[in-house]
């Protein structure tokens, strides 16, 4: 191997600026990576100037935010349940929330004969626990379906009134999926209560 | 394995890796483009060959050198892929990252300065050629690859990559020889392998980061 040409051009400095250098370029890398790219990129914030900045989590996914997930130790149920109603006849179904769980559900209402859809009178509304004979309606009027998320306003019970007007039986299927506790039937006068484990 | 947008440093990106996921078979022309956009989007390689080239002026060095550069990454990249090795791509970042760095301190002759010994120029850019190979491999692997068609697409990806790098290379080395022009560039060279050394080890603690945190 000749060495004259084997030789590549390298600078000529002395051992004091290449010190200097090679800790310029050290220290410039740490506080970048400190100020701006750890706050930014991965949320660490060793000297919280990200925080000052406004940059610290700026990468972070937007599934971690308090507005838009809303964590729940209970137990997580799914459900679906049906009842027949004869002409005039109604039913209750609720189930037992705590204040800010929630719930996604989806009802509807068919002809038990056909199959086709029939409008029926409900109520979605709420009973607290907190405070005695306290009621609030979410939702009421008439329709085949109806279907949504809730999140549970007070410690209770929420569910629905349905009573079918028609002349014909309705079919009333409810399903939903949440971290609610018991569920509770009312009809003809009776108290039906499931404690859901 | 699609890395989050803020690793993006390095990944092939999510729509370009669903469409070759989505490819049955042999398919050259999109591996050889995505070889070449990787290499030409790749800060860090990109850095790592400013580094390598700063001081060669001639034209017969700058082949030599990156000749051995390509040797060292497709060793790797190929063997990497078809062995299936299983190598962490942010460590391997961050030794790229390191390269950066090296590169530009043996610029400013810090190894015989300091330690009174350098170790070959043409055996470091093999041995971080292996290195930015190891790479490639995670990128190319971070695809599912489908098997029967494994080899010609590996090969296309690795010409894509030469092909890209040759594009980058052209534009350095003609930005290089205009600046080695001036009269200003033997001071600026000293900053600018600064500079550098410096992002070379901001790239390394961006990766190592991302290697405990991501």
């Amino acid at each position: 191997m000749n060495t004259k040409t084997s030789q590549i051009v390298v600078l000529q400095t002395d051992k004091r600026r290449v010190l200097l250098a090679s800790f310029l370029a050290f220290i410039l890398a740490a506080a970048v990576l400190s100020v701006f790219i750890l706050p930014a990129e991965f949320n660490r914030d060793p000297l919280g100037v990200g925080e000052a900045l406004g940059i610290a989590g700026l990468s972070q996914p937007a599934g971690v935010s308090l507005e838009t997930v809303n964590k729940e130790e209970g137990a997580f149920h799914q459900d679906s349940v049906s009842f027949q109603l004869l002409p005039f006849e109604f039913v209750e179904y609720k189930y037992s929330l705590s204040k800010g769980s929630s719930m996604l559900y989806r009802w509807t209402a068919t002809k038990s004969r056909s199959g086709e859809s029939s409008a029926v009178s409900f109520d979605f509304h709420g009973e607290s626990h907190e405070v005695e004979g306290y009621e609030e309606s979410y939702s009421e009027g008439e329709g085949d379906h109806e279907g949504g998320t809730f999140i549970a306003p007070f410690e209770g019970i929420h569910g629905w009134f349905w009573a079918n007007h028609g002349a014909e039986a309705v079919t009333l299927t409810l399903s939903t999926t949440g971290f609610y506790t018991e569920s509770l039937e009312f009809r003809d006068g009776f108290e039906k209560k499931q404690i859901l484990k | 394995m699609l890395i989050p947008v803020f690793a993006a440093a390095h990944n092939l990106s999510g729509a370009n890796a669903r469409f070759v996921e989505g490819l049955d078979g042999p398919a050259v022309i999109p591996y050889m483009y995505l070889g070449a956009k990787h290499m030409v989007t790749g800060y860090d390689h990109l850095l790592y060959l400013v580094g390598v080239v700063f001081f060669l002026l001639r034209l017969k060095d700058v082949i030599l050198y990156v000749s051995l550069f390509t040797l060292g990454h497709s060793i790797t990249l190929m063997g990497g892929v078809l062995l299936g090795w299983n190598v962490n791509a942010y460590l391997i970042d961050a030794i790229i990252g390191l390269s950066v760095a090296y590169k530009a301190f043996e610029n400013i002759n810090g190894f015989k300065q300091i330690f009174g010994f350098a170790l070959n120029a043409r055996a470091a850019v093999l041995i971080f050629g292996l290195f930015h190979g190891l790479g490639l491999a995670t990128k190319l692997q971070g695809l599912s690859l489908s098997a029967d068609s494994l080899v010609t697409n590996m090969l296309s990806f690795n010409v894509g990559v030469e092909v890209g790098q040759a594009l980058a290379l052209a534009c350095i080395v003609v930005i290089l020889g205009q600046w080695r022009q001036r009269n200003s560039f033997k001071k600026q060279a000293f900053a600018a392998n600064t500079v550098l050394m410096s992002l070379g080890f901001m790239l390394a603690g961006y990766q190592f980061s991302a290697y405990l945190w991501a």
